[in-house]
């Protein structure tokens, strides 16, 4: 397919635009789809906040601009949004912006740390299981791996939370450092923050390393029978190089789209096992959010999560056709 | 997504199913796990001793003769809502899968029937809820929607159809290129003549191969859903037992989270890989032809 040079860039750019754009409107349609009526207590007598002067209650709605033609509403969101404005959080009584601030890095750092060691994880034993395919070692790893993609993060966090956690105390059983700590040193602090975050970032990691294995494995497998194999082993070259320089490189382009794609998993992996935790990060907060039934807050966590998969998932895309130049999509 | 071509020598081994698929074995061991547990659910309300809701003896007591799985937090007794649990569990995971392949069948069917705009349209569609991250959006539109047993199960399917019907679509486009609708076509058969004689029952067996791993996600989401919250109060599930069991505050002084926490963890560990066994051996049973890109 000839296309002209820059093309495929401004598409992908442009698929994505169209999705922010579907996920910031979801936002704001969703809530107004639904039966009710945000001011419903209002207006009903039964309740406690029932305001007797209608003129009170049409100044109410007024002031969260709820008389407004539903498309002066959208567009005020969307002033709102441009302005880093998420709203107002009920059940905490302070804008959305401020409390996701707060709660997004413990959550990005447990993704990008489960991310990382869940490539390097996936990477290596999807070779080894590539190279010894069929052997025992390949049908232990398969099996292994399948598992741990197969039963849910939040199971695999409370097993290793009873296990590690209460069993055999070795590790933290909540939060992300120890409360009221003061710290003799930086390192110290680094020691506390690692210590509360191995269990969360195992449980997480297990599930997206399970989820990428297989891809390796049978694109490694797939090259096993190309022609630079061969020369490459008739050259004599150590197995270290044959097994990732020669067929493990070509694994990478699959595994590339996997990591971006994992992205998403990894945020949903992420609200569960925080949860299991009680680690300060998105997932608790969307747990109380619900709870609470904070629809703001709620409603900012989703918009900000979406946002940061559809970046790393933009990112991916656009490297992809430099890491391989035979792929002109 | 495009995995690189793979051609000769090499094709036939990485098609090849690994031999452990092969075995007869996983699809009966899956379909016992599922079998039980669908007993379960449907004598439930017979086997159960208590009633769920009911606040049978003392607060975290340990399994006993009158408790088999001991007392909650609240003195109610565990093995009642673990039964009863499964029934959540079952009904979302039938209605999520037959709603996953539903929706994903009619879109994927359609665009690769139809092809054209229609196609490009309904693909960039596909593509848009596919990058969504599904467990955000599911906690929100469950906590808007309240998170009824079938509102929970369309909200997954609603979520989740994307994969299938981009499997769905590719599977028809081939279909199409093959001689025998090709064929039809020239006898002037209609498209909907086709479709009904020619493409759905040649996608058939791939429509029921998808439905079991849809069903398996959905029994872990609903679980996962219901621990975070989303999902009616009033029913046992096992993901509400395990959100109970960690929001107990002196869970771990004492040994209850034996009882209360781990049964519900390994019931939903058991039947998530039941069905998941039970859909690796359909899968391999439909046609090892159609092993799908694994990602």
């Amino acid at each position: 397919m000839s296309r002209p040079y820059r093309s495929p860039h401004l598409r992908t750019v442009g698929l994505y635009a169209l999705t922010l754009w579907a996920v910031i409107t979801l936002v704001f349609v969703l809530p107004r789809l639904l039966p009710g009526d945000p001011l419903a207590s209002l207006s009903d007598p039964s309740s406690g906040n029932f305001l007797y002067d209608p003129t009170a209650r049409a100044k109410i709605a007024a002031y969260y601009g709820l008389n407004k033609p539903l498309v002066n509403q959208y567009f005020a969101y969307l002033a709102g949004l441009a302005h880093a404005q998420l709203g107002w959080s009920i059940s905490q009584n302070t804008p959305v912006t401020t409390i996701i601030a707060r709660r997004l890095p413990w959550t990005l750092l447990l993704m990008v740390t489960a991310l990382a060691l869940s490539s390097v994880i996936s990477f290596l034993t999807g070779v080894t299981a590539a190279w010894h395919r069929g052997d025992r070692i390949d049908r232990a790893l398969i099996v292994a791996l399948s598992a741990a993609r197969t039963i849910p993060d939040y199971a695999v966090a409370s097993l290793l939370l009873v296990a590690l956690a209460v069993v055999v105390p070795v590790f933290p059983l909540a939060g992300a450092k120890t409360a009221f700590a003061s710290y003799s040193s930086p390192f110290a602090a680094i020691g506390d923050v690692g210590r509360h975050m191995v269990l969360p970032v195992v449980a997480l990691t297990a599930g997206l390393a399970g989820n990428k294995f297989l891809t390796v494995r049978n694109t490694v497998i797939s090259t096993l029978g190309e022609d630079y194999m061969l020369l490459a082993r008739a050259k004599g070259l150590p197995r270290r190089l044959l097994k990732y320089r020669h067929s493990g490189r070509n694994a990478l382009l699959p595994f590339v789209t996997a990591v971006g794609i994992q992205t998403g998993f990894a945020v949903g992996g992420a609200l569960f096992v925080e949860t299991v935790f009680s680690y300060p990060g998105m997932g608790t907060l969307m747990n109380a959010a619900v709870t609470a039934r904070d629809y703001p807050l709620l409603q900012g966590s989703f918009l900000v999560l979406a946002t940061v998969v559809l970046v790393v998932n933009l990112v991916v895309e656009l490297a992809y056709g430099r890491l391989d130049p035979r792929v002109r999509v | 997504m495009t995995l690189p071509a793979v051609t000769g020598d090499a094709a036939v081994r990485a098609r090849a199913v690994p031999f452990w698929r092969r075995r007869p074995g996983m699809g009966l061991v899956g379909g016992v796990v599922v079998g039980a547990f669908a007993v379960l659910a449907a004598l439930g309300g017979t086997l159960a001793p208590y009633r769920p809701s009911a606040i049978t003896g003392a607060t975290l007591q340990a399994p006993g003769t009158g408790h088999l799985l001991g007392t909650n937090g609240i003195g109610q007794d565990v093995a009642t809502q673990l039964i009863l649990g499964t029934r959540v569990s079952l009904v979302v995971a039938v209605l999520a899968g037959v709603g996953t392949v539903a929706l994903g069948g009619i879109v994927g069917i359609g665009a690769g029937w139809s092809r054209g705009w229609v196609d490009a349209v309904l693909m960039r569609f596909t593509d848009v809820v596919l990058v969504l991250p599904k467990l955000p959006l599911l906690l929100l539109v469950g906590a808007l929607t309240g998170g009824s047993v079938v509102a929970l199960a369309g909200l997954i399917a609603a979520t989740f159809w994307p994969m299938t019907a981009r499997i769905l679509r590719s599977q028809v486009l081939t279909l199409r290129s093959r001689t025998h609708i090709r064929a039809a076509t020239g006898f002037g058969a209609g498209s909907w003549y086709q479709l009904r004689h020619h493409i759905l029952p040649d996608l058939g067996l791939l429509l029921i191969a998808d439905l079991i791993p849809a069903a398996g996600r959905a029994v872990a989401l609903q679980a996962g859903l219901a621990f975070l919250g989303v999902g009616n109060p009033a029913q046992p599930s096992w993901g509400a037992m395990m959100r109970d069991a960690l929001n107990y505050p002196y869970l771990f002084e004492t040994s209850a989270w034996l009882w209360w926490l781990v049964p519900p963890v390994l019931c939903i560990m058991a039947l998530v890989i039941g069905v998941t066994l039970l859909g690796t051996a359909a899968e391999t049973r439909v046609s090892p032809r159609l092993a799908r890109h694994q990602r």
